[in-house]
């Protein structure tokens, strides 16, 4: 009985002290990243609660409209032309479906024709305009027109892969050490650019720059297929799909929608993943970091369950670091908290290179 | 609850926990070779004991990537303690004395007991969203607070009702004033009762505030740790994550225990 009671002492002495320890070894005045959604990061913002966050449009748009912020950096800045959201697939379904090249053929389609239709529409004098923003609108949840057109000017649309800059990507995360590397070495991969090109195929899209001007109806699918799509909340990234779905472009080409059980998700690291690994997910669209993380780290090689193959891209850049209007530098935010949507988000790796240029510390 | 003493116990105690492990590695291993298959459980995606041990040492201290850094597990736990302890003590402060005047005094029972009675039934979990309205910082001691507060009052409540008649009784023969027979009867009385309630409270607390880092935003705590290594896909940090909430809670109660065994000698 003495002794148990010696031992529980000790344990409870040794969390304390070396708690009180480790603290000390923490760097002084690290800006504090703390996960939070961006509705969440729009109303502390306007509280004072944050003293800045980087996220996703369109919700540095929103803040800066109400007044509770401003643009700060552009994520292109940081990294200009840096990838973003993909259009990728869960390869469990693609071996089950018969014609799963054909169906993403059409799907890389879509994706051209819906950002070719929003690059023209975004000009001001477009007769298209004004449909686009209503798109914009309903899509990322606002009521602001203003703040709409502010998004989609931030927002480089793509629909090309970007192998280059996902080696890039790749090759950061293995910086920062956000891989488990003991599943990185069960991976096989040679190196970051090796991994790139087993994650993302160009064929899709070369086949969709090939059949544009085609008449959409006359590439259909003879036979209807549904597809479980799944997308994130809000995310104007995600923009050339909710246009392809409301312009008719899936349903012209032989491919009924139906929103993936959840859907749309608030975190594309966590529970699109989740749902690509439990089948409930066919496609999605949804940041490419989720995808190379995730496929190393949460994967069971002997099964290779969370593999996912990416067909085209949705976007570059187009996030954005929001600030209290009182900052004027990145060093301001020392010892302060800056919201941000999740560790391994693309959000996430631009603040680490900012504040690596800047030489700050980051905790997160 | 029974404390298991002595070498035998002791033996037991740690055989009933390797057990359990063996079947946990054998289980995962079984499933990841398609041994066998429970539908709609992905058992394959549970990190092994051994997995779950690795990444728990290899996660216990501060590590520094670049420019980031992560907090080790250890601070996570001083974070989470710290909260939980604060919030018991606010609660400790307030639930006592509220505990002794409703159990004491039929008029302050009337008054109160409504309202005790209905918002003791409102789970800690529940005032999650509202703390994260109403407080600017300090929501997760908040939630604790309210998941140790009402155990403590109930408890007091319980402990001052069962006070022996007889004893006030004499102590009023005696000349004693009100506040003495509060302080020299019914205090030292339901003393072991508080203690209970504390314990019992405290326990709450502790799962309180995992679910309350979750949600309420700070950048250390096992909850937030938790779920940010469920957001990178290292399941096995995740594990070792939920392991030491569940060793933490267990050392907490074992501790009142242990100080209400040695410092009160009478009562339960």
């Amino acid at each position: 009985m003495k002794n148990s009671r010696k031992i529980l002492f000790v344990i409870i002495l040794a969390i304390f002290v070396s708690g009180c320890l480790e603290g000390k070894k923490a760097p002084s005045e690290p800006i504090n990243l703390v996960k939070m959604s961006g509705q969440e990061m729009i109303q502390r913002l306007g509280t004072g609660e944050i003293a800045g966050f980087i996220m996703w449009e369109p919700y540095p748009a929103i803040a800066v409209t109400k007044g509770y912020g401003k643009n700060f950096i552009f994520s292109g800045k940081i990294w200009t032309e840096h990838p973003c959201c993909v259009v990728a697939y869960d390869d469990d379904w693609y071996k089950k479906t018969n014609n799963s090249d054909e169906i993403l053929k059409r799907m890389a389609l879509v994706q051209l024709k819906s950002v070719e239709y929003i690059n023209n529409a975004k000009q001001s004098d477009s007769p298209d305009h004004g449909q686009l923003i209503n798109y914009t609108l309903k899509f990322g949840g606002m009521t602001d027109p203003a703040a709409a057109n502010m998004s989609l000017a931030d927002v480089e649309f793509v629909y090309n892969t970007n192998v280059a800059g996902a080696t890039t990507f790749i090759q950061r995360i293995q910086d920062f050490k956000i891989f488990d590397m003991t599943k990185w070495n069960q991976s096989g991969y040679k190196n970051a650019s090796d991994y790139a090109n087993s994650l993302i195929t160009n064929d899709y899209v070369e086949w969709a720059i090939n059949n544009k001007d085609e008449n959409l109806s006359k590439l259909s699918l003879k036979e209807p297929v549904n597809i479980r799509y799944a997308y994130l909340v809000n995310d104007i990234h995600e923009l050339p799909f909710y246009v392809g779905w409301q312009r008719g472009y899936y349903k012209d080409l032989g491919i009924n929608i139906s929103i993936a059980e959840g859907a749309p998700f608030q975190n594309g690291a966590f529970e699109m993943q989740n749902g690509f690994k439990a089948n409930t997910v066919d496609v999605g669209s949804l940041g490419i970091p989720p995808v190379i993380i995730h496929r190393i780290n949460s994967n069971d090689f002997s099964k290779d369950d969370a593999r996912v193959g990416v067909i085209a891209g949705m976007n570059n850049e187009g996030s954005v670091i929001v600030v209290a209007n009182n900052i004027t530098s990145i060093k301001d935010l020392q010892g302060k908290t800056v919201g941000f949507p999740g560790p391994g988000t693309i959000q996430h790796v631009l603040f680490l290179m900012e504040a690596e240029k800047e030489g700050l510390t980051v905790s997160y | 609850m029974k404390i298991q003493t002595g070498k035998k116990g002791l033996i037991i105690n740690l055989l009933s926990l390797i057990v359990f492990a063996l079947l946990w590695q054998l289980l995962v291993i079984l499933a990841r070779k398609d041994s066998f298959n429970i539908p709609f459980i992905r058992l394959r995606d549970i990190p092994t004991p051994v997995e779950t041990w690795i990444a728990l040492a290899g996660s216990m201290f501060i590590q520094i990537h670049g420019p980031g850094f992560t907090y080790g597990i250890i601070n996570h736990v001083y974070a989470s303690l710290q909260r939980v302890i604060e919030g018991g003590i606010i609660a400790f402060i307030i639930g006592v004395p509220v505990g002794i005047g409703v159990g004491y005094s039929k008029l302050l029972r009337n008054l109160f007991n409504p309202l005790i009675e209905i918002v003791r039934n409102m789970p800690p979990m529940a005032w999650i969203p509202l703390s994260i309205f109403i407080f600017v910082s300090g929501g997760s001691i908040f939630i604790v607070f309210i998941g140790v507060v009402f155990p403590i009052i109930l408890n007091t409540v319980q402990g001052v009702k069962s006070t022996d008649s007889r004893l006030i009784d004499a102590a009023r023969t005696l000349g004693a004033s009100e506040s003495m027979i509060v302080k020299k009867v019914i205090i030292p009385s339901a003393f072991p009762s508080i203690m209970t309630g504390l314990r019992i409270g405290l326990g709450v607390g502790w799962m309180a505030i995992v679910a309350a880092e979750m949600v309420i935003r700070s950048p250390v705590g096992l909850g937030y740790f938790i779920w940010n290594m469920g957001d990178l896909g290292r399941y096995s940090e995740m594990v070792a994550g939920m392991i030491v909430i569940g060793v933490i809670g267990y050392i907490m109660n074992i501790s009142i225990l242990l100080l209400q065994r040695r410092f009160i000698k009478w009562g339960d």
